[in-house]
């Protein structure tokens, strides 16, 4: 049998905050306006040091490869704020799961976008590298004062570094919180951007210092850890898409909730063995459990219900529970290993 | 791949601690190949001209106009004679590629063509030329930021240096 709850929430005097036919707790809740507030924010934040970095930038490699990152920063901002206006529509005849799944789009969508442009940045760096590039930097002159323009860059990258690094901080326990797994990625590729502001610096000084390299340098190390993030990303997005195991926020271990909706239901007396799915469509899970009654009990229907209404009770993520009394579990489903995280 | 992360923090705090050891040294930003450095030693600023009428002339003597004077000024300014070579524009590209000569001038604009070659000084002169506007600058050699910077510092403090030849 299946059936979805959707008057549970209300009842217990829900958020009103939805994802489909889930309604947020309270603090999920307050946690998705907090979430979409600093997203936005950090759109806008971004959108200026874009501006900034490349009035500055002059020819130096390491600058416009900070720049580039930047810009790909406004990505999974973009992709969060679009997959959970689309997550929170219910679902339609033609989408009967709903429209979580947008998250794994925004995600996937983030992490190509990533690996490609750090892939690109990696070559050109190279290139500058291999062909001895000595990037010229002059002076400017700004109200009536001329002065070395490396010092403009320097002071750009301060500003694009410290944003970073207190907005990923501030979104990263949000992430867990929601399990959404854009949110997570974002925050954790912000909260080491200061490096790369870092990077671009030690690039700009280098050159000021007479040696050439260290701009190509400093920007080939930037472009290799925007590949390292896109690889990351790329991964999890897939595997997220590919129906692998719920997995934690920050996709270091299996869900325990993988293992405690088989552990909810062999406690129900009419209950011999279960054996259960659990896969993450962004930020719910999807529950298919087959339980196998004890020998010669004919679960009734409250009984199915009442085992539905266990599992949806563990976690407000276990929304769409789906229980299949079965004369013997599916061989089609392997046993999970006894230490999931 | 933490790693990249630890050597971009070392490499930073090297080299801001290089910056700041030197407390921002004199010759900041350093010339890579320290044209600079050795016109100031040998007292000899190389100078390639190619013919624009106006900016730089070249008869039997020395080249003679606008960019010639500015360059005669900017010699003394660096204690230095300067020794000229009038070849054409791709010529003196490749002088300066060489390290041969540190300096180029010609009436080049901020539009010509060799700004993947050659470091271009920010303008320091606009002309009206047939309706548009003409952005002289002048080259010197790719990442030599010395010389550039020193260049641009002394154009920038030249009065006559904005106004039409």
């Amino acid at each position: 049998m299946s059936r979805v709850d959707d008057s549970a929430g209300s009842e217990a005097g829900g958020s009103g905050h939805w994802f489909g036919h889930a309604e947020l707790p309270p603090e999920q809740a307050e946690a998705l306006t907090r979430a979409k507030r600093l997203e936005v924010i950090t759109v806008v934040y971004m959108v200026t040091c874009v501006t900034v970095v490349f009035a500055t930038a002059g020819s130096s490699q390491a600058m416009k490869t900070a720049w580039v990152e930047d810009a790909l920063a406004l990505v999974p901002p973009l992709a969060f704020l679009v997959s959970v206006h689309f997550g929170r529509r219910r679902p339609t005849a033609d989408h009967p799961y709903g429209f979580h799944r947008a998250t794994g789009v925004g995600h996937l969508t983030a992490a190509i976008a990533l690996l490609a442009v750090g892939l690109l940045l990696a070559v050109d760096s190279t290139m500058s590298l291999l062909r001895a590039e000595h990037p010229p930097i002059g002076t400017v002159r700004l109200l009536g004062h001329t002065f070395w323009a490396g010092w403009l860059m320097v002071a750009a990258m301060v500003y694009t570094g410290i944003g970073p690094f207190i907005l990923g901080r501030m979104k990263l326990p949000l992430a867990e919180q929601l399990h959404d797994k854009v949110l997570f990625a974002d925050a954790d590729m912000q909260k080491a951007d200061w490096m790369t502001a870092a990077g671009a610096i030690a690039g700009v000084l280098g050159i000021g210092l007479g040696l050439w390299w260290a701009d190509a340098g400093a920007a080939l190390l930037i472009s290799l850890s925007i590949v390292r993030d896109g690889w990351t990303n790329l991964h999890y997005a897939t595997t997220a898409l590919m129906d692998e195991r719920a997995r934690t926020y920050d996709d270091e271990h299996p869900h325990p909730l993988t293992r405690r909706v088989d552990e909810a239901l062999a406690v129900l007396p009419w209950v011999d063995d279960s054996r259960s799915r659990v896969r993450d469509q962004g930020h719910v899970f999807h529950v298919e459990a087959f339980v196998r009654p004890a020998s010669g009990r004919h679960p009734t229907l409250d009984e199915l219900e009442g085992a539905a209404d266990v599992l949806r009770e563990l976690d407000w993520k276990v929304h769409d529970v789906v229980v299949v009394p079965v004369a013997d579990l599916p061989e089609t489903i392997p046993a999970p290993e006894r230490n999931p995280g | 791949m933490a790693e990249i992360r630890r050597v971009l923090l070392l490499a930073a705090a090297a080299v801001l601690l290089a910056g700041c050891g030197s407390l921002v040294p004199d010759d900041f930003p350093a010339d890579p190949d320290g044209t600079l450095d050795g016109v100031r030693e040998a007292g000899v600023l190389r100078v390639g001209a190619a013919p624009r009428r106006g900016w730089i002339e070249v008869g039997d003597a020395e080249p003679a106009g606008r960019e010639a004077r500015l360059v005669a000024g900017f010699a003394d300014h660096l204690a230095a004679e300067v020794e000229w070579t009038v070849a054409g524009e791709e010529e003196l590209v490749r002088l300066l590629d060489g390290g041969e000569i540190d300096l180029a001038v010609g009436g080049f604009t901020d539009t010509n063509a060799w700004v993947t070659e050659v470091g271009l000084t920010r303008p320091y002169s606009e002309v009206e030329v047939d309706g548009t506007t003409e952005a002289h600058v002048m080259m010197v050699p790719m990442g030599e930021n010395a010389l550039q910077s020193e260049l641009e510092r002394w154009l920038d403090a030249q009065p006559a240096a904005g106004r039409a030849p």
